[in-house]
């Protein structure tokens, strides 16, 4: 729903990083997008591509990837993808879980020569 | 040639930072502050005009509404006894932390005890915008359906308390509570369900005392994430 904003996130971030490695030409950024962090790729992709348009790196390629929501459970540790929003625990039958992954978006890795 | 920085962190984003800014804001204020969610006529502000007339005796409270256009709600809370103030957003489908920041410009944090913000009527965007808030609260009504959890999930997932409202017209819906605690427990077991009716008031105690308890762990300095 928000893209843009987080568009301009990652660029920021981007730049930070790309701040350590002077001299060097961005090819391509890696971004993990999770299922429930409430972003479509698609807007996202579409929104990096117009701002790095207009910015400092017109070439960059941009992949990105989606991780499915992962979680572990209270009770027993066991760590499970949920199918079908169903959190109980395969192992134990608990449905105290905690997200360890598939909430956030993360730049996973620049490419750079 | 050709060189991979390996990363792996995570975006924040301009409104992320703000929000923990919030937080931090009223942690050290020792402000209980709630941020209410729902779909659009839940009872967000019927529960907030209940809550005022029956606690503000009691606890300093104020409402920052969050509304596209119109002070109706504003007007509604005012005239309940508390101080609010109105955030219209104009297209925006939710409060920003920006606007909350500027919102808190008319009030003093250190004279309140309880600060409630009536987010946008809606179940998707609110959910994914922390706004420095200590607790979440979300709002269902029967009217609207049982299956409401495992459609928005993350709004429920993501709730400290799931206030099930209008439970004085179960007899003229569908509306199976069993089905509803079931789908709200499948997504987060422990958090607490309180069945109420704003209009007759039945069930109203056991919000009150949800209100009161995390205020006291609010009061006590205790980190937002533990209980």
């Amino acid at each position: 729903m928000h893209e843009v904003a987080l568009a301009e996130a990652v660029w920021r971030q981007v730049a930070a990083e790309m701040g350590r490695h002077e001299g060097r030409r961005l090819l391509a950024v890696s971004l993990v997008v999770g299922c429930w962090s409430g972003v479509d790729p698609e807007s996202l992709e579409f929104a990096l591509g117009l701002l790095a348009a207009e910015g400092r790196w017109p070439g960059a390629a941009v992949h990105i990837r989606t991780e499915p929501l992962a979680v572990t459970c209270r009770a027993c540790g066991c760590e499970f993808e949920p199918q079908e929003l169903d959190l109980a625990c395969p192992s134990c039958g608990a449905s105290d879980v905690e997200v360890v992954r598939g909430r956030d978006v993360r730049l996973e890795s620049l490419e750079a020569e | 040639m050709a060189k991979r920085i390996r990363l792996e962190k995570r975006i924040v984003s301009e409104s992320d930072r703000l929000a923990a800014g919030l937080a931090r804001r009223f942690a050290e204020a020792r402000v209980l502050v709630v941020n209410l969610m729902s779909s659009p006529g839940a009872g967000k502000t019927t529960l907030l005009e209940e809550t005022a007339r029956r606690m503000s005796g009691d606890l300093r409270m104020a409402v920052i509404e969050g509304d596209l256009a119109t002070d109706r709600d504003a007007r509604r809370i005012l005239k309940a006894g508390i101080p609010c103030h109105q955030i219209n957003t104009g297209g925006g489908c939710h409060l920003s932390a920006r606007q909350v920041a500027d919102a808190l410009r008319q009030f003093d944090l250190g004279q309140l005890d309880v600060l409630f913000i009536e987010n946008v009527g809606n179940l998707v965007c609110p959910a994914e915008f922390d706004l420095g808030e200590r607790r979440r609260v979300v709002v269902a009504s029967t009217p609207e359906g049982d299956d409401k959890p495992i459609k928005y999930p993350v709004a429920f997932h993501k709730a400290d308390c799931v206030v099930l409202n209008k439970i004085d017209l179960l007899a003229a819906t569908d509306f199976s509570p069993e089905a509803f605690r079931q789908f709200v427990r499948g997504l987060k077991p422990s958090v607490p369900i309180l069945e109420l009716s704003c209009r007759t008031g039945e069930g109203m105690e056991g919000w009150l005392t949800w209100v009161r308890t995390e205020r006291q762990a609010a009061a006590r300095g205790t980190p937002r994430g533990c209980d």
